[in-house]
Parts: structure tokens; C-alpha cells; sequence
């Protein structure tokens, strides 16, 4: 088992995905919306040097911008990993089955009641989460559309421009959840501090456990049902849990940075085309592949635009939404 | 159309596979000889359709009279037709007419284009708010009110977006190809762009400029141009036809691709006409209306439950779009009023719900 899980490929692939990881890393400490702080500067800053604006920008916007990038990125490439495994659809992703809608609607709905994006409660982005994915996949099963991708994301196309005109709704009649929410419902991970975000890692840290414990199991269902049943797992069970854990971690990456689509689609697919399509080792390189996605967006984001940003939703939607195309174009749409 | 693959299908292959039996006219069916010209007509499929306009009629009439003005329906329906008072005809042709042609012509289109994109797609979740130029339309008319380097009103960007949206999707996805889903997928994708794009749009521009582009973003059929309903209305007269004989042609897509083909349906010419029609009537009714949901998912679908599963029920899906639109108007201007609610959040809340049981009923492995 183990000799056949670290095999060569899968050895390179995560050496791969860390280093690319340190180097978008670097980057996003190292470049900003202008020039003023290079990265020699934030070199001596990390040493413990540096003037007192480099110290700033450098320790208070850029790592805790960093640190969240890398918690987002976790989180949606990992849950992007677990549902399209678990629907067998390579085209399943969060934002396309309108989990992130659900959360989203979820905060805003929360907002219009009186609270606040700085003491967000996480699980009320978690509930939300939570219904989405729960109505997606039960479609998914109830309806049989788990060999027909297509359906599947047409059904969650209708359920979050459903859940995205009841946030119309509220914005529409309440000017204040309107001003607070309007940058962020398009997802953004610039401006938050690690303060905001605490609340959320844990319940994060909880999502990946129960996805590096359904690892095994999912690569058993993927065999198909009665084998996996033959060996021993319990189909629903596993589908349960799989629904929790995306819960949980698409609820936490929204009440960090708001839905920031795409990336829980691309993430596991390049996963799959470096190490191959068993779960149990595409999840591990798209654990680690997600921060690079995420922070790679946010470093366009600075740059496109300069001396403005562009939020990272908007970046991530670009590069995002011409791969989907590009999969559709493909002659035959990979089966899982 | 829950039993509709089997039993269509067999009734269809029936009709035109044993001609030995066939003894004047199919039962269900009405005949209609013109010397060397003959046309069947669906039997249940016109009274459905005799009956959504009736519905329709009635709603002209309720939304013509309602307002700060009561007038009775029938009053109202008559100053249509310049008789009765002047002020009531005053009322009714110049200041209400606009609107709820508007929201008639915009619900019908959106109707025929949900018909005819679910029949080619062979799924009834297919839905012109789902392939993008919803979102291109609102991402052009945003554009035009924030004021991006446009002095084209919000109307005329919109239906530009549509169209290029329609252009783009259809280049990208490589032609009509043999397979609908990937048009839809392609759109959906770039759907998302568009959206990403108003959202910047939104976010940049200053307050006042963001609330006045808002309802371009929910569907709204407040204050709209005379010029582009006119147009929207022109071209339901032109494409009504067109997407009634395409829906005949449809029927047979139907049956499995090679069976359509051997019938004599070239399936890729026919593939290409739907999508182009279905989308300009989308741009056009996005043009007047904005990106009014749950339309052209739900006007198909009573159309067919009443029309039945015989023909591609192109006619009662408009007439059915239609009176959606106007009585969520109509909703939407006297539920709360004075306050207004936007015609495109009405049917997205009442429809929301209807899609979530639509989703979780719909029993497995149906298709259209």
C-alpha cells in the first residue's frame, strides 16, 4: 500500500506543488499594487530590519493577505477535489453547484439581520454551505445526473441564480448590508486581519481531517457501488460525510474571503492530470495546489489594474471560467 | 413531460412508421387539406393554447387597469381600442400600454426561447438565463450606466452585449456541433466572466451611479424606452413563426440522432437555427426587461403539461411566458405599493422555490 501510494509520480507531483507554493508564496509577499516595497525590503523586513512603512506593509497587509490566501486556497481545492470525486463529475465545484452561493446568501441574509462582516459568525456561512452542497448533491443522486455532468451543473447554475437573486432581494431594500457587502460578495481576501479569520480556522482545520479521513473510502466508490460496498464501505455514510466536510470548509473559505469561485474546479483538475485520477493522492497535491491558485490570482489582481486592485472573485472568475470552456471544447469529457 | 420519453417516442415512431394503419387522420389530431397542402394539428395543443390566450387577455386587461388610476378591466381593454373616454384611453395607450407590452412581449420571448433551448438540450433545465447573455446584457447596460466610456443607452448596450454574448458562445463552443450541452456549458462559462465583470463594475463605481445601474441587474420593467419594446415587439412577430416551425422540426430531434437524421432532419442545420433564435429572442427580451429569471424555465414547462406530450408546445410556452411576466408585474407594482418590487425579483422569489421542488422531485433518470 504505502510502496503504491508514494510512487515516483505522485514524489514528484508534491515536490512540484511545494515549490511552486514557496515561489507564489514570495511573490505575494514580494509584489504589491506598486513598487514601493520590493522584495529586498521585505527580505530585511522578515529578518527583522527594515523602516517602519516597510515593517507595516509588509507584516500587516501582506502575510495575514498570505496566510488567508493559503487557508482559502486549502480549503476550496480540497473540497473541490472531494465533490467532484464524490459526483463523479469533473465539472462539480463549489461555486458551479452553488454551495458558495448558499453560504454567501447565508452571510448576507445574517447582515441584513443586524450583523457585521467584522464579528461574522462562521457558521452561519457553515448552514449555508451546508444546504447548497445538500440540495446539489441530493439532485445529483436523487435524479441519477451523476453520469451526466452537464445536468448537474445546470441544476446548480438554476439554484444559485436563485440563491443569488434572494441577496438581490436584501440588497435591493437595505442600503447598509448593501454598502458592506457589496465588495465582498464578489470575494476578496485583501483587507481582512488574522483576528477576523480565527474563528474560521478551526472548523477549516475539522473540513480537512474529515476529507483526508474520506479519502480512502471515496477511492473504494469510485470503484462503483457494490464493489465499494463489497469492500466493506458504506456508500451513503461516505456521501454524508463528504457533504459535511465540503460544508465546512466552503463555509469557512467564504466567511474568510466571500465566494471566490473556480478554484475548487481547476485546482483538482491539474491535480488529477499530474498525479492521476485516485482521490487519495489528488487530494494531497490539491491541498497544496490551492494556495498557489488562490495566491497567484491575488498577485494578478494587484498587478492588472495597478495603482487599483481588481478583487480576487474577478481574477479568479478570468482564468477560471476559459478552463471550464476549454474542458466543455474537449471532445470527451473525462469521466471520473 | 414526465412520461413523455417513452411514450412520445412510441406514439411518434407509431404515427410515422406504420402508414398501412393510417385511415384519414390520427386520433388526437385535426386535419387540415388545402389542395396539394395538408397540416395536422395537435388537438389538445391548440386548446391549451386557446386557453393561455384567454389567461393572457384577462392579464392585459388586469395590468391596463391597475395602477394609481383603477380603470375595469374591460374598460381598459376597450381604450385599447380607442373606445370609451379620453382620459381612460389617455391613460391606457400612453402612459400603461408601453409597460405591459414590455412585459408581455419580453415574457414571450423569454418563453419560446426556454421551449426551444430544453427540447434541443433534450433537458428541462436548460433555461436562457443559464447560457450567459443574461449576464452579458446586465454586465453591457451596467457598463452604460456607470458610464465606461459609452454614451449608448443602457437598452441598446444590452442588446449589444446579447448579441456579442450570442456570437462569442456560439464561435467558442465550435459551431452547433453534434452536442447542445456543450453551447450551454460554453455560455455558462462565460456567463461567469460577465458576471465577475458587473460585479467590478458595481463595486468601482460611486454609490449613486451603482444604485441607479441595480436594476439592470434584477430584471425591472420600470421606465422602458418605447423604441426597444416596439422592437422586441416586432421581432416576437417575426420569430413567433420561425420558432413554431422549428419546434415542429424539433419534435423529431427528439428520437435519438440517427433515427432524426434517417427521418430527413438535417440535425446540425436544425441545431444551429434553434440556438440563434432562441438566443436573439433572449437578447431582445433582456434588452426590455433586463435579466428576468425563472421565465423561460417555467413557461415551457405548462406549456407542455397543458399542450401534452405530442408536440413541442412553442405557442402555449410564449402565451404562458407571457402571462408570468405580467402577473409578476402586476405583483410586483400593487402588492406593496407605492413601493415597487422589480418584476425580475418577483419571479425569483416566487420561482425559487418552484425550482427547488422542481430539483428534488424529479425522479431518476427522466429526460426530456
Amino acid at each position: 500500500m504505502a510502496t503504491t501510494f508514494l510512487s515516483r509520480r505522485m514524489l514528484i507531483g508534491v515536490l512540484a506543488a511545494l515549490g511552486l507554493l514557496a515561489i507564489v508564496v514570495l511573490l505575494s509577499l514580494g509584489i504589491g499594487s506598486d513598487n514601493a516595497i520590493g522584495f529586498a525590503q521585505v527580505l530585511a523586513v522578515l529578518q527583522g530590519a527594515g523602516d517602519d512603512q516597510a515593517r507595516m506593509t509588509v507584516l500587516d497587509l501582506r502575510v495575514p493577505r498570505t496566510i488567508i490566501g493559503c487557508f482559502v486556497g486549502v480549503a476550496l481545492g480540497s473540497a473541490g477535489a472531494l465533490l467532484q470525486s464524490a459526483a463523479r463529475n469533473p465539472l462539480a465545484e463549489p461555486g458551479l453547484l452553488g454551495v458558495s452561493a448558499g453560504s454567501a446568501t447565508a452571510v448576507v441574509i445574517s447582515i441584513a439581520l443586524g450583523a457585521s462582516l467584522d464579528n461574522l459568525q462562521v457558521w452561519i456561512a457553515i448552514v449555508g454551505a451546508l444546504l447548497g452542497c445538500s440540495v446539489a448533491l441530493g439532485v445529483a443522486r436523487m435524479s441519477g445526473l451523476g453520469d451526466d455532468p452537464i445536468r448537474l451543473v445546470l441544476a446548480g447554475a438554476a439554484l444559485s441564480s436563485m440563491l443569488a437573486a434572494v441577496s438581490s432581494v436584501i440588497l435591493l431594500t437595505d442600503q447598509r448590508t448593501a454598502d458592506e457587502v457589496r465588495f465582498w460578495t464578489i470575494g476578496a481576501i485583501a483587507g481582512r486581519n488574522l483576528s477576523s479569520i480565527r474563528p474560521a480556522i478551526p472548523v477549516l482545520l475539522l473540513g480537512l481531517a474529515v476529507a483526508l479521513l474520506l479519502a480512502r473510502p471515496l477511492a473504494a466508490l469510485a470503484l462503483g457501488e457494490k464493489v465499494a460496498s463489497g469492500l466493506g464501505q458504506r456508500p451513503k455514510l461516505v456521501r454524508t460525510g463528504v457533504m459535511i466536510s465540503v460544508a465546512l470548509l466552503v463555509g469557512s473559505a467564504t466567511a474568510m474571503a466571500g465566494p471566490i469561485g473556480f478554484v475548487g474546479l481547476v485546482v483538482p483538475i491539474a491535480a488529477r492530470a499530474i498525479v492521476g485520477p485516485d482521490i487519495r493522492r489528488a487530494l494531497i497535491v490539491a491541498v497544496l495546489l490551492g494556495p498557489s491558485f488562490v495566491l497567484l490570482a491575488d498577485v494578478l489582481s494587484r498587478i492588472v489594474a495597478r495603482p487599483t486592485e481588481t478583487p480576487l472573485g474577478v481574477i479568479s472568475a478570468l482564468i477560471g471560467a476559459p478552463i471550464l470552456v476549454l474542458i466543455v471544447r474537449s471532445q470527451r469529457l473525462p469521466a471520473l | 413531460m414526465d412520461r413523455l420519453s417513452m411514450t412520445s417516442t412510441t406514439s411518434a415512431s407509431s404515427d410515422l412508421l406504420a402508414p398501412a394503419t393510417f385511415n384519414g387522420r390520427p386520433a388526437g389530431l385535426w386535419l387540415l387539406r388545402f389542395g396539394r397542402f395538408s397540416l395536422l394539428l395537435d388537438r389538445r395543443a391548440w386548446l391549451a393554447s386557446l386557453l393561455l390566450l384567454l389567461a393572457t387577455i384577462v392579464l392585459i386587461g388586469l395590468s391596463l387597469g391597475s395602477g394609481t388610476v383603477k380603470i375595469a378591466p374591460f374598460d381598459a381593454l376597450a381604450a385599447l381600442f380607442n373606445q370609451g373616454e379620453t382620459k381612460t384611453i389617455f391613460i391606457v395607450r400612453d402612459l400603461r400600454l408601453t409597460r405591459v407590452l414590455g412585459g408581455g412581449m419580453a415574457g414571450a420571448a423569454l418563453g419560446m426561447a426556454g421551449c426551444l433551448l430544453q427540447t434541443l438540450s433534450r433537458n428541462r433545465l436548460a433555461n436562457p438565463d443559464t447560457i450567459g447573455i443574461d449576464n452579458a446584457a446586465t454586465a453591457f447596460a451596467v457598463a452604460s450606466v456607470v458610464g465606461v466610456s459609452t454614451t449608448l443607452a443602457p437598452s441598446a448596450m444590452a442588446l449589444t452585449g446579447a448579441i456579442t454574448m450570442l456570437s462569442l458562445t456560439f464561435a467558442l463552443s465550435g459551431g452547433a456541433g453534434t452536442r447542445g450541452y456543450r453551447f450551454l456549458i460554453t455560455g455558462l462559462g462565460l456567463g461567469a466572466i460577465c458576471g465577475a465583470a458587473t460585479n467590478l463594475m458595481l463595486a468601482r463605481a460611486p454609490i449613486d451611479a451603482a444604485n441607479t445601474a441595480f436594476p439592470w441587474t434584477v430584471g425591472s420593467l420600470n421606465n422602458r424606452s418605447g423604441v426597444v419594446v416596439t422592437l422586441l415587439a416586432w421581432g416576437v412577430v417575426v420569430m413567433l413563426p420561425l420558432a413554431t416551425i422549428v419546434g415542429k422540426r424539433l419534435n423529431l430531434v427528439r428520437l435519438p440522432d440517427a433515427v432524426a437524421q434517417s427521418l430527413g432532419v438535417r440535425v446540425n442545420r436544425l441545431r444551429f437555427f434553434t440556438i440563434v433564435l432562441a438566443g436573439s429572442l433572449t437578447g431582445l427580451a433582456v434588452a426590455v426587461a433586463g435579466p428576468v429569471g425563472m421565465i423561460g424555465l417555467a413557461a415551457p414547462e405548462l406549456g407542455r403539461r397543458l399542450a401534452g406530450p405530442r408536440t413541442v408546445p412553442i405557442i402555449p410556452a410564449a402565451l404562458a411566458g407571457a402571462c408570468f411576466t405580467m402577473l409578476a408585474d402586476l405583483l410586483g407594482r400593487t402588492l406593496f405599493s407605492p413601493t415597487e418590487i422589480p418584476v425580475g425579483i418577483v419571479t425569483a422569489l416566487v420561482g425559487g422555490p418552484y425550482l427547488l421542488w422542481f430539483l428534488l422531485r424529479t425522479p431518476r433518470g427522466k429526460q426530456l
